[in-house]
């Protein structure tokens, strides 16, 4: 027991005297401050952002900024620097869609004109119908009823009910995109007495949701075309009882820029309202389904900068319900209810460091970046150190035809161009990051195992090791005890310095477009920053993935060189 | 082993490595998915299935797909020996020839890059020497490191970003400029003129349009060949730094200095003559993989040499392209081992061979 404590501590003084003097020297102290940095930043990329690199979750697809953005800072600094005080930034206009409130109620909405016969009431129902696909219902219980009830016989006419929410736009340009929501239901009931037309809601309803200045125009930005009301008038399908065949309520749900097509009977939806910069700009973008010719927005062509066509200023954002009573004389009520009632805008400018073309944060994606990077370079490290050792272990102390075969083998290999034979290597095996820890690591050992042979062959007709055979050491025990000690030095410099070519190699194969779809890396960032956005002048997006590649492979080869002078002593008496 | 045996026996185990750099080659591009049959089919043939089986086979038996798998063998280390790489299916077109058109832009901007990095490499690092362990060193060490750890695509990104998108100063792909498409610049012309019984005929060299070609191609070249020079740089700095390390602390130095030379001599004339054999060698070695082109490099500005070549033939999977470019580039690395052995002997006569 003591011999063995013995042992460990001897190891343990001899650990930390190796390590006193790696951090006696400069390079070591610089590589490893940065390596520990990288590490941080890879295990807490979430901490430091609340972004994601890439959309991997469908239900949260619409990107946090628009495209091919630069960063907001730009905004601030002066014009002959680059800069560019017409950014905006991203705004969220309705700060609680999911459960929309009057500012009686302690939300944010107002009504433009109050009518007797109209209500608006925090409601306990939220919208029922599922959303299209890909979309995100905000979160929030409840929903905004506005109903319209009448008793005494008469009809009255076209009665309105405006809801808007107020917002300053402080910036000195406009946004790139605006992005809007609403969901309504409408719900009416009429008493039936007599023959009646069934198929109609008593009091039907006409919806437009409209966005502008508020001492100036209004835009209708749903529905599409300008001056037409949405009209729920005829709901096909969702006019009778199911069960008794008797008329019922009537319920209507829409979403969004929900489009009744007249023609097949059913809707389109495209989920959210959107200003697509576009000759005849159409609604359906985000989810790419049939354009009603009906929503082809009369805008000529960047509809966010005819909106906002004052900056700064001030604007509403709202719907205006018509509730169209000239059918009946009996008493009737109809209520709308109106819930994801959400506004945001992106804008010209975004974050740290930009967007990419699908409107990710680029800084997001430098930071997880990180992880990719390291735990590829740390992998291919590991397991083309272990091949190389094993080869050089096995050629140098077995000889003869293992040696000549192994040799060979590496010989070939060193020949053949690298770079070509992995990418073809990584066309035939598909390019996922497991793949390319492989390949990276069945073609990166060859040096190494020729530095450990020579090692070896030294080592191999040393005293001691002709003393183990003498007293009938085993092979296997003389390798392990005698032979692999002495090639430990090499093992640990072999670790730092084959990182930094495996992050290089795999930022290149990334670059070429093999990079692995579900994951973000410095190589891929600058795949589709060149390739796919064609942004070469987007300095932020091409010069931080550069720089930290750079940056990581150099604190691997600084720790490595570090580590070379620190174990083989005799580079160190030459200065 | 006398040098003759020497040469010898590497020639010989030279022929094994070639031999198993083909059979390596020929296993890897067999094993690459997609049929190039397929390829070569009409997809939109208005043909019945049999007329297309028919074709298919035709195809087959044409290019020589249909027969078994050792027989393929045989004649494909039977073509490589030959020289014969056969007629590359995508382009139509002879390898041979298509390597002839690329390989002059290849060795201009390789080779130039290697010389101008080994050159430069070299005096930076007789300079870092002379104010060894100063901060200038360590800085300059550091500095290398980092040089040779950058990517090259990024480099060549970046050049390309402050060179062309803001400076304007050089343009951004290609070899020449577009324009040359259309009318090459003349830059001389050869008049004849004869009679019956004399034959005279005047060369006229026109400066101008000399000067344009020379100075339309060097505006090409010179972006790639920066970043390749810098990429390459910091490895020959570290190279010689380390070579000239181990020679100044010989005792011969001691003496030159002794004698009272000046540092530059000592440097120069004895310290970098005896120095001088790793870089040499090293340097055959790096003019080996010249052939390789530089992928990355050639495509990041789209410069038509062996490397942008390679990239567009794994793109579209053209094996007879690939398979050539591995054979050719194997054997230039196994003839420049050859070369920076022997090296080894002529510059140095202490060296035995064995």
């Amino acid at each position: 027991m003591g011999r063995l404590q013995g042992k460990y501590e001897f190891m343990l003084r001899r650990f930390l005297g190796f390590l006193r003097s790696l951090l006696k020297n400069g390079k070591s102290i610089v590589g490893l401050i940065l390596i520990s940095a990288f590490l941080v930043v890879a295990f807490g990329a979430s901490l430091f952002t609340p972004y994601t690199p890439i959309g991997e979750d469908p239900l949260d697809r619409l990107a946090p900024a628009a495209s091919n953005v630069p960063p907001a800072w730009l905004r601030s600094l002066p014009t002959w620097l680059g800069g560019n005080p017409a950014l905006s930034e991203n705004m969220i206009i309705v700060q609680n869609p999911g459960s929309p409130r009057m500012i009686a109620d302690g939300g944010e909405f107002k009504l433009e004109t109050a009518n007797p016969n109209l209500s608006v009431a925090p409601s306990d129902i939220s919208y029922p119908y599922p959303l299209p696909l890909g979309y995100k219902r905000y979160g929030g219980e409840g929903s905004l009823s506005v109903t319209y009830t009448r008793k005494d016989g008469t009809t009255g006419g076209e009665v309105k009910a405006v809801i808007f929410k107020e917002f300053d736009f402080p910036y000195n340009g406009p946004p790139s995109s605006f992005y809007a929501t609403i969901s309504l239901q409408v719900n009416g009931s009429t008493t039936v007495s007599g023959v009646l037309p069934v198929d109609k809601l008593e009091v039907p309803v006409k919806v437009n949701v409209f966005l502008g200045l508020i001492d100036g125009r209004k835009w209708p930005i749903w529905p599409p075309v300008e001056n037409i009301f949405y009209d729920v008038r005829i709901p096909r399908g969702f006019t009778k009882d199911k069960l008794t065949g008797a008329p019922g309520p009537i319920e209507r749900p829409l979403f969004g820029a929900t489009v009744f097509d007249n023609v097949t009977g059913t809707f389109i939806d495209s989920g959210w309202i959107t200003s697509v910069k576009n000759e005849l700009s159409t609604i359906s973008s985000t989810s790419q389904q049939l354009v009603n010719p009906k929503s082809v927005f009369t805008f000529p062509n960047d509809p966010a900068s005819i909106v906002f066509s004052s900056t700064p200023g001030s604007y509403a954002y709202g719907v205006e319900i018509v509730f169209v009573d000239t059918g009946s004389t009996e008493d009737v009520s109809t209520t709308v209810i109106i819930d994801d009632f959400g506004l945001m805008l992106k804008g010209t400018s975004f974050g740290l460091l930009g967007a990419s073309h699908r409107g990710w944060d680029l800084f997001a994606q430098l930071l997880y970046g990180s992880r990719i990077s390291l735990y590829l370079g740390i992998s291919v490290a590991v397991f083309s150190v272990a091949i190389g050792l094993v080869v050089g272990l096995a050629a140098g102390y077995f000889g003869r035809i293992v040696d000549e075969v192994l040799m060979r083998t590496t010989d070939v290999l060193l020949v053949l161009p690298g770079l070509p034979l992995l990418i073809v290597l990584i066309a035939i095996l598909g390019a996922s990051i497991d793949n390319l820890i492989i390949l990276l690591g069945l073609l990166g050992w060859m040096g190494f195992a020729r530095m450990v042979r020579s090692q070896v062959l030294s080592i191999r007709e040393r005293s001691y090791v002709e003393a183990a055979k003498a007293i009938g050491a085993g092979q296997f025990h003389i390798v392990i005890h005698h032979i692999l000690p002495s090639v430990m030095s090499l093992v640990y410099i072999s670790l730092a310095t084959s990182v930094p070519g495996a992050v290089t190699a795999e930022a290149a194969l990334s670059w070429l477009g093999f990079y692995d779809p579900m994951r973000m890396s410095w190589g891929r960032m600058l795949n589709e920053a060149v390739v796919e956005a064609g942004a070469i002048t987007s300095w932020w997006w091409i010069l931080p993935p550069g720089l930290c590649i750079s940056l990581l492979a150099a604190s691997f080869i600084l720790v490595g060189y570090a580590l070379d002078e620190v174990l083989n002593p005799k580079l160190r008496l030459r200065r | 082993m006398g040098l003759r045996s020497f040469i010898l026996k590497r020639i010989v185990y030279s022929f094994v490595l070639i031999l198993l750099v083909i059979l390596l080659n020929f296993i890897i591009f067999k094993s690459m998915p997609g049929d190039p049959v397929q390829f070569l089919m009409k997809p939109w043939g208005r043909e019945g299935a049999e007329v297309r089986q028919q074709q298919e086979q035709l195809l087959r038996d044409l290019w020589g797909f249909g027969e078994p798998f050792e027989v393929q063998a045989v004649k494909y280390v039977r073509n490589l020996l030959t020289w014969n790489f056969g007629t590359s299916y995508i382009e139509k077109r002879p390898v041979t020839e298509s390597i002839g058109l690329r390989l002059p832009y290849t060795l201009v901007l390789l080779g130039g890059s290697a010389i101008l990095s080994i050159l430069l490499g070299v005096i930076i690092g007789i300079m870092v020497i002379q104010k060894r362990g100063t901060v200038v060193d360590s800085g300059a060490v550091t500095g290398s490191l980092v040089l040779g750890s950058l990517p090259t695509f990024w480099l060549g990104l970046v050049f390309l970003l402050f060179f062309y998108n803001i400076l304007r100063w050089f343009p951004n792909k290609g070899a020449f400029p577009d324009a040359w498409a259309l009318g090459w610049p003349v830059a001389y012309t050869v008049s004849s003129s004869y009679t019956s019984t004399s034959l005279s005929s005047v060369f006229s060299l026109n400066m101008v349009s000399a000067w344009t070609l020379v100075a339309g191609y060097l505006r090409h070249l010179f972006l790639p060949m920066l970043t390749l020079t810098v990429f390459s740089i910091g490895g020959w700095i570290l190279l010689t730094r380390a070579t000239m390390l181990d020679a100044i602390t010989e005792d011969y130095i001691v003496t030159a200095r002794a004698k009272g030379l000046t540092e530059r001599a000592v440097l120069f004339r004895h310290a970098l003559k005896n120095a001088s054999l790793p870089i040499i060698t090293s340097a055959a070695l790096s003019f080996g993989f010249i052939l390789s082109g530089a992928i990355i490099t050639e495509t990041v500005f789209t410069y038509p040499g062996l490397g942008a070549w390679t990239w567009t033939a794994i793109q579209f999977l053209d094996y007879t392209v690939l398979m050539a470019i591995f054979y050719i580039v194997s054997i230039c690395v196994i003839a420049a081992n050859i070369v920076a052995d022997l090296l080894y002997g002529i510059i140095d006569p202490r060296i035995k061979y064995g």
